[in-house]
């Protein structure tokens, strides 16, 4: 248990290591881990997912919070072939902004670009990207004023037709045989993403190379939003807290973590607390109520950027770091 | 969610270069630094853990000797009942056995359904 | 050629068109767009477009998205 007072925190490090406390059975077996160990979820959306990790090291925990930020690939815009822009923004942002457009297409679809190859062979032709290993978008606008625009307006959505410029105005274009096995067709994760405005008279004409990538190389390849665990919070009450007294604690808590029965004072769901220390600001609770969180209780939160499910990315993320172990045992020292 | 999760990594390290032994091994193989190529504290501090629970270990310990060069030495000191190798691979294939028995459960739960479908 | 031998058009049909504000393309090669009133001209002595910008070419520029 890590224990949490008012002005700083103690026993914070992993101390369950063999030889560490005498008399205590610290060695691994792959047994007391699968007795140790749980995971319940509490709930899976689309887009995001709430989930216990128990009993397990956080040194594992963090890996797999790291790897599903930094390293399980996802496909992202990566070059951008701008044929006119005559919009406000100038080529090189717009570019970056589509780079960070989410897109709704599965990285198993997809291989990864050799970069080992050249970039050309000798018909000038490129080598690096092919059906096999780009999907690629078009964006084709073109703002012009709107003849039946009501008199008098001053609504640039009346006066203009599309003024403004859409995540969603990037239209997949398949490449051969690419239709046959990405089903459903790519999109991009969220439409409304505002990229630009335009003005009548304003074009813009571009075509992207969207591949896989890792998040380690550049925040967009990213499949998370966030990927987080907060250590499950643990409150002792060491003596009985009646009445009013009762009352207040309550509100010391976020809602639902303390409940009063029988006049006195319960802990019925830590996991709601925030551990805001404030019940520690009221000196007639100091010496009553022990905060604390516990060590090996994970609770992660995983929000998708809508290419894979968030499931998903967990178990992608347990599958690299085996990889990454399996990779080093094959190698010969 | 599919089945198949084939994850080759980017192509950028040949598996041989992968993993090295750093001068200064003792002669009985019993402390031993390795160099690990393209790895972070992602794998460091998560074999460090595996290996630390091996009773045979007297020590294990990583660092990341330069923040923007892309490896990490490892470093086992055993009590001379087994060789830091030894250890190293009792690490690595422990660590493979935790990342099976995760996938396990939570595909099971995942499975089972008793979770919410909205968030709250 | 000299400027004495610069002869002026006799018709006035192509230049009055110009002037009156629609757009006469004359293959003077270099488009312009006004920008004021963001229409396509081509330059001319007549033309109440004051303050023009040539229109960007076609070319394909690639770029990183990062």
């Amino acid at each position: 248990m890590i224990n949490v007072y008012q002005d700083h925190v103690a026993n914070t490090g992993s101390r369950d290591y063999p030889g560490n406390i005498s008399g205590e059975d610290e060695d691994w077996t792959l047994d007391t881990f699968k007795k140790n160990f749980d995971i319940d979820i509490s709930f899976l959306t689309d887009n995001e997912a709430n989930f216990d990790l128990k009993g397990i090291d956080t040194s594992l925990a963090n890996a797999f919070r790291r790897i599903m930020i930094a390293e399980v690939p996802s496909v992202a815009i990566d070059s951008v072939f701008i044929e006119m822009n005559t919009s406000v923004i100038q080529d090189e942002v717009l570019a970056s902004r589509i780079g960070l457009v989410p897109l709704r297409l599965s990285p198993d679809w997809l291989d990864w670009v050799d970069p080992t190859q050249e970039a050309v062979d000798e018909n000038g032709e490129s080598q690096l990207n092919n059906s096999r290993n780009t999907v690629i978008f078009s964006l084709n606008v073109k703002c012009e004023r709107n003849k039946n625009a009501p008199a008098g307006s001053e609504d640039p959505n009346e006066l203009y037709i599309n003024s403004n410029v859409y995540a969603r105005d990037l239209k997949f274009q398949p490449q051969e045989g690419q239709l046959e096995f990405m089903d459903p067709p790519p999109t991009v994760a969220s439409p409304d993403i505002l990229l630009c405005k335009l003005r009548p008279g304003q074009e813009i004409s571009l075509y992207c190379f969207a591949v896989l990538g890792v998040g380690s190389d550049h925040a967009k390849f990213s499949p998370v939003s966030t990927a987080s665990y907060r250590l499950m919070p643990s409150i002792t009450l060491t003596e009985d807290i009646t009445g009013e007294e009762a009352e207040k604690l309550k509100k010391c808590f976020s809602p639902g973590v303390i409940d009063i029965k029988n006049n006195k004072a319960v802990v019925v769901d830590p996991r709601r607390d925030t551990v805001s220390r404030e019940v520690l600001r009221h000196p007639e609770f100091r010496d009553k109520v022990q905060l604390g969180r516990v060590r090996n209780h994970f609770i992660f939160n995983v929000e998708s950027t809508g290419a894979m499910e968030p499931d998903e990315i967990f178990v992608k993320s347990i599958n690299q770091l085996r990889n990454k172990a399996k990779d080093l045992l094959a190698c010969e020292l | 969610m599919s089945q198949d999760v084939s994850m080759a990594s980017e192509p950028e390290v040949k598996i041989s270069d992968k993993i090295s032994i750093l001068p200064g091994a003792s002669a009985d193989g019993s402390a031993v630094s390795f160099e690990i190529k393209q790895e972070d504290h992602t794998l460091g501090n998560a074999l460090r853990y595996m290996i630390m629970k091996n009773p045979d270990v007297e020590f294990c310990g990583y660092s990341i000797p330069h923040p923007s060069e892309a490896h990490l030495h490892l470093r086992i000191q055993t009590y001379g009942e087994t060789t830091a190798i030894e250890a190293l691979r009792k690490g690595l294939t422990d660590l493979t056995a935790v990342c099976d028995h995760v996938e396990d459960v939570f595909r099971q739960k995942v499975a089972d359904g008793n979770y919410a479908d909205t968030a709250p | 050629m000299n400027r004495d031998s610069f002869v002026p058009p006799t018709s006035m049909s192509g230049l009055s068109a110009a002037a009156a504000g629609s757009n006469v393309h004359k293959s003077y090669g270099v488009r312009y767009l006004c920008a004021n009133c963001a229409s396509n001209v081509s330059l001319s002595k007549e033309c109440g477009h004051r303050v023009l910008y040539k229109e960007r070419s076609r070319r394909i520029i690639q770029f990183e998205a990062r």
